[in-house]
């Protein structure tokens, strides 16, 4: 086995008073692609943060690209690109995509240099990655909730990453949006090599792309290959016994089966 | 009109209110794009409280200004990244405290001091030498400082946990501008008046906000703004003989509503419906 690229090793985190994912014990080799799924407040986006090193472990480790990334300063964080979890974005901010994107290279620039030639034509070329190199000097705010996650995704590929972590990027998206930007991600795997961690709700659309799941629920439940993990047994016990697994092995609701 | 320039006092309040008024507007942007705006107000308020104790115990006026600035926009910074207690109600708190403070001070003063209302309601035309010189030293300070630092401030200012997330030293950058703010207030406070200087740091940044999209020109536009407004209202408040102050704030907030009329972002949304 490869060495891992994130490593975490008995790691415990969370919030004054919450434990937000408990004794977690993860490999991840360099280039994998992996879903990771659970119910809200599961600690996905907790997972999320923690390899970016904007929270310790309060117990065990977590190495990431051979670094104990605990320290804000680490410069190792440069080389992960972040997808945040929709928040509110001000539609009236005043930046344009290109100058959205170009914030991607920031940490890695450092303090007091100028973006160069060479950023601005990195930057253009993250745009053209995801499609979108047109509406380079469009307001953000203009651009539909689709197109952003695209411009956002740009922003991750500009730092030139080795890891990007998505925290669910199809959200919000209508069906078209969504198949194009995970047809995006899974291009960017394979011809960047990069390693993904995606988190997200939809199972169905995730379980044929990754190498492999993890499942979630405060603590680690199930890891492995798609087919391991989405067993009857497993989900059950985290989502609840509604939920079923179907002839043709989609995930739903038990009920919409009957009707 | 251009004889005025020959004396000496001209000279010197057309230097510090070009000066304040670059400031101002510069900061003014982060101020409000990071959502500042409530910060700042009370943080010069908490400056003429310093002024005012400076008075009393016989101190440089500006030094404890500082003091009392930097204290409150740090608390104000530490109450935020804590989310302890809502910003608006940790700010209102300090904001009245710090006017007891002021008024307390200016009670226990023994006589009528004109000097101490001049900083709170600003008399740009009395400015001295050495004030104007603390004036140019603070300001290079600060927009050089912001120079330097823009790529920062612009990211926290959009997203800092996005900032932080890739690398940028976020929140260092965003106790830097808070710093910022102190010493902008400071620096603005013989100039404009504790009362009005958010008028200052607030107006011209809002009125580019109304006018573009893109970060470089909402700066651009803002200092353009803000000098203009400062300078205009110096000369205005000669010409007709009114306090200095208020004739700079109340040109910005024309210009404001003028923009906010023909904003072309606003023009734009109208057309697309
Ligand atoms: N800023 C915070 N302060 C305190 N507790 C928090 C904070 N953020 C998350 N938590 C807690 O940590 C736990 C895990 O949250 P997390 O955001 O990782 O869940 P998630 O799996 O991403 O959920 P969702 O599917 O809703 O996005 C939750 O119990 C939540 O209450
Ligand atoms: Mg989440």
């Amino acid at each position: 086995m490869t060495h891992p690229i994130i490593r975490f090793d008995h790691a415990t985190f969370g919030f004054p008073g919450i434990i937000a994912l408990e004794d977690v014990s993860l490999s991840i080799p360099e280039s994998e692609f992996v879903g990771v799924i659970g119910p809200n407040g599961s600690g996905k986006t907790t997972l999320c943060r923690a390899v970016l090193g904007l929270m310790a472990p309060l117990r065990g480790t977590l190495r990431v690209l051979d670094c104990a990334c605990q320290e804000l300063r680490c410069h190792h964080r440069a080389l992960i690109g972040y997808l945040p979890q929709k928040g509110m974005l001000d539609r009236n901010f005043p930046v344009t995509v290109l100058e959205a994107v170009m914030m991607g290279r920031y940490g890695a620039l450092g303090l007091f240099r100028r973006p160069s030639r060479k950023d601005w034509d990195i930057a253009r070329g993250a745009l053209a990655q995801v499609g979108m190199d047109h509406h380079r000097a469009s307001a953000l705010g203009a651009l539909s909730g689709g197109q952003q996650q695209r411009v956002f995704i740009a922003r991750a590929l500009a730092q030139q990453p080795r890891i990007l972590l998505l925290d669910e990027p199809t959200t919000g998206l209508d069906l078209t949006a969504q198949h194009s930007v995970v047809e995006l991600i899974q291009q960017l795997h394979r011809e960047l090599k990069l390693t993904i961690l995606m988190i997200t709700h939809d199972i169905n659309m995730i379980r044929s792309r990754v190498d492999r799941l993890v499942l979630l629920k405060t603590k680690l439940f199930a890891e492995g290959p798609p087919q391991e993990v989405l067993k009857p047994e497993i989900l059950s016990q985290v989502y609840g016994k509604d939920l079923v697994i179907t002839d043709k092995d989609f995930v739903i609701v038990e009920d919409y089966h009957h009707h | 009109m251009l004889e005025l320039l020959a004396y000496d006092f001209m000279q010197r309040s057309l230097l510090a209110a070009a000066l304040v008024g670059a400031v101002c507007s510069v900061i003014g942007v982060f101020v409000v794009l990071r959502g500042l705006a409530f910060a700042g107000a009370g943080t010069a308020h908490a400056a003429f409280a310093g002024v005012t104790l400076a008075y009393l115990v016989g101190l440089p006026p500006l030094s404890l200004a500082i003091v009392f600035g930097l204290a409150t926009v740090w608390i104000t910074g530490w109450v935020e990244e804590k989310g302890r207690m809502k910003l608006d109600v940790s700010i209102g708190i300090l904001y009245t405290a710090t006017m007891a403070l002021a008024i307390l001070f200016l009670g226990l003063m023994k006589s009528y001091n004109p000097e101490v209302y001049g900083y709170l309601f600003g008399s740009v035309l009395s400015v001295t030498s050495e004030e104007l010189l603390t004036i140019v030293g603070l300001s290079v300070a600060v927009l050089g400082t912001i120079l330097l630092l823009s790529k920062e401030l612009y990211f926290i200012a959009f997203d800092q946990e996005m900032a932080a997330a890739s690398g940028v030293p976020a929140r260092q950058i965003f106790y830097l501008l808070l710093t910022l703010v102190a010493l902008t207030v400071v620096i603005s406070l013989k100039t404009v008046g504790a009362i009005l200087v958010f008028a200052m740091i607030l107006i011209p940044a809002s009125t580019a906000y109304q006018l573009t999209h893109s970060l470089t020109q909402m700066t651009l536009y803002s200092m353009l703004i803000g000098t203009f407004c400062a300078v205009s209202g110096v000369l205005l408040s000669y010409a007709f003989d009114l306090p200095s102050g208020p004739s700079i704030v109340l040109l910005a907030t024309s210009l404001f509503f003028l923009a906010v009329c023909c904003s072309p972002k606003r023009l734009h949304r109208i057309q697309a419906q």
